[in-house]
């Protein structure tokens, strides 16, 4: 059968159609990495329960939390769930704060000085009217080795975390470094 | 299926010698048999596959339990390598007609492709959805299951659909509201193509099932009884269909004469779905009695040569007598009274269907 005859060079292609997908995930991250603009947030303690999982701790910021009455009314897709595009500016303790937020994949109002749009899910549907709504970056995981999540659980508690995050120019966040006050505990190399 | 092959081999050989057929019918005979005995799994390759799903979560795993000990980019290489030694070792050994092997090492690579996401996922932190990453790997796998033929692959894909449907109903936490994908009925409707392709009936029939499941999940999520009734309607068109024209479903299907069993079992589902929603409404017992009817209807038109249908119509007997007895009698009887039917029940049935077995053997005896 033809098909047989083929059957190699077509093994081929996929092994490398595969490897190219993860090849291309890896660069993608990278280059957020390097060229993306650096932004510092809070970590911020989460329910005990939520906060260790196996060999990940997830991880809760200063803008997992968005107060209803920043958000810009807009048009959006009545999709679950839903695309937000956040506003930060940097305020005087050099943590960005969120400013605007606005459904949909990027702010109408073009970012003014020192301000970086970030993107996020939420499953509060537009126009619900609520007083917090709960966002999700992507960058909720930080995978730690094994044993090893237990004492950041227990240090955010207690003492001041913060995390550089690297946002691309779409607004993808990216987890880049976790610092203890000013004490660099885990930088992400590049690959 | 493979030791039918043998079989018939033999004896296609013995009536050449026998002068029974001549040299081009025995040639055209072992063709016919070579190629259709490539349908079904025989239980050494169904052997093997478990043990290629065995050295691929143990290698998953020893990547994950030890990968502080690796640098990221070997164990970036290692996946790669695996992925590509995969693919290409199982097409070699492919065309050197050792299918099991080949199974094997497709099955071995499609694992590391998804341990690949997930070691990304690791390395970069990211938090997305994993039923999104189900997703990925599930394209991928299905995509080189069509490229490479390989009905093991199939069934990879589908099982890998069926978790990323199943992962998309979490209800819990901040999932919620999370919506059903209609995106799976164009996933399966695929995943159809591609196993008539790679000729793997069981990937079919496993997708004959997760979509009764996607009724059921419609049904919990929407709390409407659309999905049910639709699954019950088109069970008993499909029953019907390849009851009354099973060469004509059996090419279209390929479901190796399977069809009418999933046409019951569909309408069994759905049928329990409306039972559930309405079991404390008066119309109970006439959904009941549709249910018997289409069990006992099932068995007279389709059981005759079809043992697997009737075990179904004999089990789907009993479910719903409990079902109905639970329903409707459970609370006036005591344990007792219960123990006391479910007895005289039962005996009944084995009685039944004793008789309906018997009947059917000696109806087969008598048309052979």
């Amino acid at each position: 059968m033809n098909h047989t005859r083929w059957l190699i060079p077509i093994a081929l292609v996929v092994a490398l159609a595969q490897i190219g997908f993860l090849a291309s995930m890896i660069a993608g991250r990278a280059a957020i990495l390097r060229n993306g603009t650096e932004v510092t947030l809070a970590v911020e303690p989460v329910d005990p329960r939520d906060l260790l999982r196996g060999d990940y701790v997830t991880i809760s910021y200063n803008i997992s939390s968005l107060p209803g009455s920043i958000f810009v009314p807009s048009e959006a897709e009545d999709r679950s769930p839903y695309a937000v595009a956040v506003r930060l500016s940097r305020d005087e303790d050099g943590i960005w704060q969120a400013v605007a937020a606005q459904y949909g994949d990027a702010m109408a109002a073009p970012a003014g000085e020192g301000e970086v749009d970030i993107l996020g899910t939420t499953y509060t549907a537009p126009g619900e009217n609520v007083a917090n709504v709960r966002m999700r970056y992507g960058i909720e995981r930080f995978y730690v080795p094994e044993g090893e999540g237990k004492p950041i659980e227990e240090g955010v508690r207690e003492r001041d975390f913060t995390m550089r995050v690297a946002v691309s120019e779409g607004g993808t966040a990216q987890i880049k470094a976790l610092y203890e006050n000013d004490r660099l505990i885990f930088a992400e190399p590049l690959y | 299926m493979v030791g039918y092959a043998s079989a018939v081999t033999k004896d296609i050989a013995r009536w050449h010698s026998s002068g029974l057929i001549d040299q081009t019918t025995a040639e055209a005979l072992r063709r016919d048999v070579a190629q259709n005995a490539r349908q079904g799994f025989s239980f050494g390759t169904v052997l093997t596959i478990l043990a290629a799903v065995l050295l691929a979560a143990a290698l998953l795993l020893l990547v994950a339990a030890n990968w502080e000990a690796f640098p990221r980019l070997a164990r970036v290489g290692m996946i790669f390598g695996v992925i590509l030694a995969g693919y290409v070792g199982g097409a070699v050994t492919g065309r050197r007609g050792s299918a099991a092997l080949s199974e094997l090492l497709f099955i071995l690579a499609a694992t590391a492709f998804g341990g690949g996401i997930a070691l990304v996922a690791q390395m970069y932190h990211l938090s997305g959805e994993e039923a999104d990453a189900i997703l990925i790997w599930c394209l991928g796998t299905l995509a080189a299951a069509a490229a490479l033929r390989s009905p093991a692959l199939t069934i990879g894909a589908v099982l890998l659909a069926g978790t990323w449907l199943i992962m998309t109903m979490d209800g819990l936490g901040w999932r919620a509201g999370r919506e059903i994908p209609l995106s799976y009925l164009l996933l399966a409707a695929v995943m159809w193509a591609v196993s008539l392709w790679t000729q793997s009936a069981t990937a079919r029939h496993l997708i004959l099932l997760s979509l009764m499941g996607y009724a059921i999940i419609h049904h919990i999520d929407t709390d409407t009884l659309v999905a049910p009734i639709g699954l019950t309607i088109v069970s008993i068109a499909f029953f019907a269909w390849c009851l009354l024209q099973p060469v004509e479903s059996e090419r279209w299907l390929k479901l190796n004469e399977g069809g009418t069993v999933q046409g019951l079992l569909g309408f069994i589902v759905g049928m329990s779905a409306i039972q559930f929603a309405l079991y404390e409404e008066p119309e109970f017992i006439y959904v009941a009695i549709v249910v018997f009817a289409g069990v006992v209807g099932a068995l007279l038109l389709g059981g005759r040569d079809n043992r697997l249908l009737r075990v179904l119509a004999y089990a789907a007997f009993v479910y719903e007598i409990c079902f109905v007895y639970v329903v409707l009698v459970g609370s006036m009887l005591g344990t007792a009274g219960f123990f006391l039917i479910a007895g005289l029940v039962l005996g009944l049935l084995a009685w039944l269907i004793r008789r309906v077995e018997r009947r059917f053997a000696a109806n087969a005896g008598a048309t052979a």
